[in-house]
């Protein structure tokens, strides 16, 4: 009972956060705002018994996107409000389209029930998710280093700032 | 217990509202930003699923998915970047040099 009010309590302060991120005009305060709904949502997963990711979810997301995002503002130099002009029609379909989308999911998920699990409980706990990672996905997890070596070159490659002159 | 329908419904929250961001703003620095939460609802739906099925998988998607999320955050931003460089503008209107 306590953990689904607390799962509430997050649910609640993460949309509430996502909605500001969107609807604000300062780049910064969406910034701020996208901090705040990174660590609604790692509450989130802690209430889920998520843990190893609530964990990650604060170190990588908020510790590391955030403040990558917050440089990159700095560095543009988003601070005066540029007004986004755009008819109000169609903005007002282009929100109706994706309410559309989350309420035909949600009314399906809810008319139909979602179905019963399947039998073969492997358990959700630190030592099934690192069986798991280290077991049947050790591949998947040695291309995602590769991948994150290839963005380390790709983007300091676009973005420095010319290019260098080779000598020969 | 929390039930998987809200679980589902706090996804599907975030997701929409992601996609709407992505969507309606112009700024380019926010649409990257709306793009983090819409990848962050997928997050919490694989999640639930997890622990209602009862399986380390939804935490193992979800980790490579936050793998994505870092690397598309990275990349977008260095081509922020270079685009203001070039533009001394961040809007989208302004990506229109293959207009014919």
């Amino acid at each position: 009972m306590i953990t689904l009010a607390v799962f509430a309590l997050f649910a609640a302060l993460a949309v509430a956060a996502a909605v500001l991120v969107v609807v604000q005009k300062n780049a910064m305060h969406s910034v701020l705002y996208l901090a705040l709904t990174v660590l609604a949502t790692s509450g989130v997963f802690f209430t889920l018994q998520a843990e190893y990711l609530g964990a990650i979810q604060i170190l990588v997301y908020a510790g590391g996107i955030v403040v990558l995002y917050v440089f990159v503002i700095v560095i543009v130099n988003l601070k005066e409000i540029v007004p986004e002009r755009r008819p109000l029609l169609p903005k007002l379909v282009l929100v109706a389209v994706p309410v559309a989308v989350g309420v035909e999911v949600a009314y399906l998920l809810i008319a139909r029930g979602f179905p019963a699990a399947p039998g073969r409980a492997e358990g959700h706990g630190f030592t099934a998710v690192a069986e798991t990672l280290f077991g049947s996905y050790l591949f998947p997890f040695e291309l995602a280093s590769i991948l994150l070596l290839a963005v380390l070159v790709g983007a300091i490659i676009v973005a420095r700032r010319k290019l260098v002159h080779d000598p020969d | 217990m929390i039930p998987i329908e809200a679980v589902i419904v706090l996804g599907l929250l975030l997701f929409a509202i992601g996609f709407v961001g992505v969507v309606v703003r112009k700024n380019l620095v926010v649409m990257l930003m709306s793009l983090e939460l819409l990848l962050n609802g997928a997050n919490v739906i694989l999640v639930g699923l997890g622990r209602r099925l009862d399986s380390p998988r939804g935490s193992v998607f979800a980790l490579f998915v936050i793998i994505m999320a870092v690397s598309e955050a990275a990349v977008g931003f260095a081509l922020v970047l270079a685009y203001f460089r070039q533009k001394k503008s961040y809007d989208v209107d302004a990506l229109d040099d293959l207009k014919g």
